[in-house]
């Protein structure tokens, strides 16, 4: 198990490394001056002399590699440079808003393990009735609906018209079920077919005939047998929801105004803040990466022919 | 059984919720609190720094010497009064007696002269305003009359020193041991009418009534002033009473249509400020075809402004006719407008011998094509449906305009080179207008230096613009900008298109009102009046 993690994370470097100047470079080769987006943003007049200056402080004389080296050198002592915006290093900054956001986004994971996992089995075993017919209608609707709407929609019924939920801010538990019914419905959705699925699968198979045959209860075959059998590919989809959550979050927190990482980065493209870009793309893709490497482990665990397989491999 | 046990405790588990917010809800109806939004924090509240500080929050909390008003006209703040040398180059004022800082701390000559010590530091940040240069010596005459030298008699002083910043003042006790206030200082503690007493970034600025502010007792006890980036996310806050008012530039707190929607409706109040900033289209002289001051002209009959200030703008701005408005100082010049007529606009074009082909819907001279860029932010969705209006008016006339969609550095890169037919810009407002908008068309950094680039009296102009900033003589500055303002619309170098408003939305049953002030970022939260039966 120790060969296959170590193996794992040995492999994230170099894909690391290679997300790391995509982002530099995309951003560096696009249309925008980030000297003139500095002076724009800090309010000076863009005269020759001012972006003269500006070029020389943000080190955008030297060439791409020695730029794109500069940065890297510095980023791996987590030195993101300072935000054009506020002055202040994008780091730090990025680590203040991330707690709500790991908030909100685990409060959706939740939401979406909380109601799939039952909806999913509920319609496996009761297939070709009506739960199956209505979680396939839920699950057809939902993953068809743009987050941002759902969002809009929720306020207008659950804060404009009911009064019941506040529509913006940090708050209790009250202002995250919105942001995260948003953030989580199409999760939701993805995960309820998924299990369905996974489950019809395990009822029928040999473990679950021989449970039978040994006489175990139907209860016992479910709820041990296939439910932990059908989890498995639960695990990986768990994964790339994850991922979708962040994403996610940077719409939700916008609308919600809720303060996290999201609603940064939005601002941040908005201003075309190149710093506070970098920091976040990056960010997001080893949250993505870390995460995908723990569920691998995880599913690695759960499954010992997988970790035998990648040994060996 | 155990399905139907769990379904039931997730019931009473989100009913408990929603019980919850209700009282929530219910809690955030008290009052004399008034709730505001903002697209972001306050920032640091530096009085003599700009981004990430916030405009609106230094406002409230550091005092002017002198405030501008609307009709142009000053009125004191922590000057009682002033005189003005015979030369132009000696201000005395006389300051306010018993004024404290919110801190307790007395506001006399020497604080004044401690903040002049500190803008001045930091010349360089400050070069932007002419007056930073202009400044000669500054000093304590006695406890309550501070003396400003300048180099020049730099008519516009009294108007840099009312802006919001740098020319406000912090108290020495908050003054960081080095004097440095570009840096730091060591609380926001100003003269203002609120004291900010809690910020979370990201989340919301706390302000409180400042208890010894000369301005006297207000009607309103706290300002919130929540983040909220988004206009739809600010107008559904109001909407579900977590906001109790918007406020501010036309274009930027909440949409248009949302705007006009809240006109219409029962209870809730809506107003709309006087002429601000002035929206208008440069023309290159200095590149073709808009060098030929005929097709400039042409350009300006051509297009139909009302119909875009009406159709794009919503009716929410004013149109334009000159490129300052007339409430601004010297520039009620009854200039003859530029009328939409496009028959004239065909026949100048003739004139000039730009001849119309059947084979071609665009005109052309010497065998060059009437054609040019129209250069925009792609993103901006206002500047988008004006300049596709504007193409389609021209085309009638026979201009082929090309639309040059790009990113907000390009636009600007092309602004500061040159390299556009047309391109959107704005005057700067009050109390900028005309002087601080004219000053900076000197400067090659601007689109407006580049458009009239290829002018024949540019240098007579940037003379001429130079020449009355410094002036003494009233006559002899009114004639000045007579000569500049009327140079510039002759020769057709903008097309005016609007004036830019601000808005205010409010229910009545939680303000009865807040009166504007002359730019969208000074926003007179103590001026706020209350119902009398309370809120």
């Amino acid at each position: 198990m120790i060969r296959y993690i170590s193996k794992r994370v040995a492999q994230l470097i170099p894909l690391l490394v290679i997300v790391s100047i995509v982002v530099f470079l995309v951003l560096r080769l696009g249309q925008g001056d980030p000297a003139m987006t500095y002076l724009r943003l800090s309010g000076i007049p863009p005269t020759d002399q001012a972006l003269a200056t500006a070029r020389e402080e943000l080190g955008l004389n030297s060439s791409l590699p020695v730029q794109y080296i500069r940065w890297a050198t510095k980023a791996i002592h987590l030195d993101f440079g300072k935000s054009y915006v506020t002055g202040n290093p994008v780091f730090p900054e990025i680590i203040y808003y991330m707690p709500n956001t790991l908030k909100l986004a685990a409060f959706s994971l939740a939401l979406t393990l909380a109601v799939s996992l039952p909806l999913g089995m509920w319609a496996a075993l009761n297939r070709d009735r009506l739960p199956d017919h209505s979680t396939r209608f839920l699950a057809f609707t939902g993953v068809s609906m743009p987050g941002f709407w759902l969002a809009y929609l929720l306020i207008w019924l659950f804060s404009i018209k009911l009064k019941w939920l506040p529509s913006m801010g940090l708050g209790g538990p009250a202002h995250m079920i919105m942001p995260a019914i948003s953030m989580s419905l199409m999760s939701i959705c993805i995960n309820i077919r998924l299990i369905r699925g996974s489950v019809l699968e395990n009822l029928h198979a040999r473990w679950g005939l021989y449970g039978r045959l040994r006489g175990l209860p139907e209860k016992i075959v479910i709820g041990k047998h296939v439910l932990v059998n059908s989890l498995i590919p639960i695990v990986t989809a768990v994964g790339m929801h994850i991922g979708e959550l962040f994403g996610g979050a940077v719409v939700a927190e916008t609308i919600f105004s809720w303060p996290g990482v999201g609603r940064y980065a939005v601002s941040a493209i908005y201003n075309r803040d190149y710093p506070v870009m970098q920091c976040f793309i990056l960010m997001m893709t080893v949250i993505f990466v870390v995460m995908n490497l723990a569920i691998d482990i995880l599913y690695a665990w759960l499954d010992p022919r997988i970790r035998l397989e990648g040994g060996q491999s | 059984m155990r399905r139907s046990r769990l379904l039931i405790s997730l019931a009473v588990a989100l009913s408990a919720i929603v019980l919850s917010t209700a009282v929530w809800a219910q809690e955030s109806s008290k009052k004399t609190r008034v709730v505001y939004s903002w697209p972001s924090y306050a920032g640091p509240l530096l009085p003599h720094m700009y981004s990430p500080s916030q405009m609106y929050a230094q406002r409230m909390v550091y005092d002017p010497l002198v405030e501008y008003e609307e009709d142009g006209s000053y009125s004191p703040a922590l000057a009682t009064s002033w005189d003005i040398s015979p030369d132009g180059k000696v201000y005395t004022f006389r300051l306010r007696e018993g004024v404290e800082f919110s801190d307790g701390t007395p506001f006399d000559a020497e604080a004044v002269v401690m903040n002049f010590d500190a803008i001045k530091a930091n010349e360089k940040r400050h070069k932007w305003m002419d007056l930073v240069t202009q400044i000669d010596g500054w000093e304590s005459v006695d406890e309550h009359t501070f003396r400003l030298t300048l180099k020049n008699a730099y008519y516009p002083a009294l108007a840099e020193l009312s802006l919001i910043r740098p020319f406000r003042f912090l108290s020495p006790s908050a003054f960081p041991d080095d004097g440095d206030t570009s840096k730091s200082i060591k609380a926001p503690i100003g003269t203002g009418p609120w004291m900010l007493v809690e910020s979370k970034k990201g989340e919301y600025d706390l302000f409180k009534a400042n208890p010894h502010s000369w301005r006297g007792k207000q009607d309103v006890d706290e300002i919130m002033v929540k983040v909220i980036s988004d206009p739809t996310a600010r107008a559904l806050a109001f909407e579900t009473g977590e906001i109790d008012l918007i406020y501010g530039a036309s274009t930027g707190q909440i949409d248009m249509e949302t705007f006009n929607r809240y006109r219409s409706m029962d209870g809730i109040v809506t107003g709309l400020s006087g002429p601000l900033e002035g929206r208008n289209i440069a023309m290159n002289s200095g590149r073709f075809p808009t060098d030929d001051p005929s097709v400039r002209q042409a350009i300006l009959h051509g297009v139909d402004r009302k119909a875009i200030v009406k159709h794009v703008f919503l009716g929410m701005e004013y149109p334009a006719e000159t490129l300052f408005a007339k409430n601004r100082p010297y520039c009620d010049l009854n200039l003859k407008p530029y009328v939409y007529d496009p028959k004239l606009s065909a026949k100048i074009l003739d004139k000039a011998g730009w001849e119309k082909n059947d084979d071609s819907p665009f005109r052309k001279k010497d065998g060059a094509p009437l054609t040019l860029d129209f250069c925009f932010i792609g993103t901006n969705a206002l500047q988008k449906a004006s300049a596709e209006a504007i193409q389609g008016d021209l085309r009638k006339i026979g201009i082929d305009v090309r639309l040059v969609a790009e990113e907000a550095d390009s636009y600007y890169k092309r602004q500061k080179s040159g390299e556009f037919g047309m391109i959107f810009s704005s005057t700067w407002g009050a109390p900028y207008d005309p002087q601080s908008y004219c000053s900076s068309m000197r400067i090659p950094s601007h689109a407006d230096y580049q458009a009239q680039s290829g002018l024949k009296m540019k240098e007579k102009l940037d003379r001429s613009i130079s020449e009355v900033l410094i002036t003494v003589d009233e006559k002899e500055r009114a004639d000045l900008y007579r000569y500049i303002l009327t140079t510039l619309h002759e020769e057709a170098i903008y097309m005016p298109l609007s004036f830019s408003t601000a808005i205010k939305v409010y229910r009545e049953c939680n303000l009865s009102d807040i009166p504007f002030r002359p730019t969208p970022y000074d926003i007179p939260f103590e001026r706020i009046s209350l119902p009398k039966n309370g809120i």
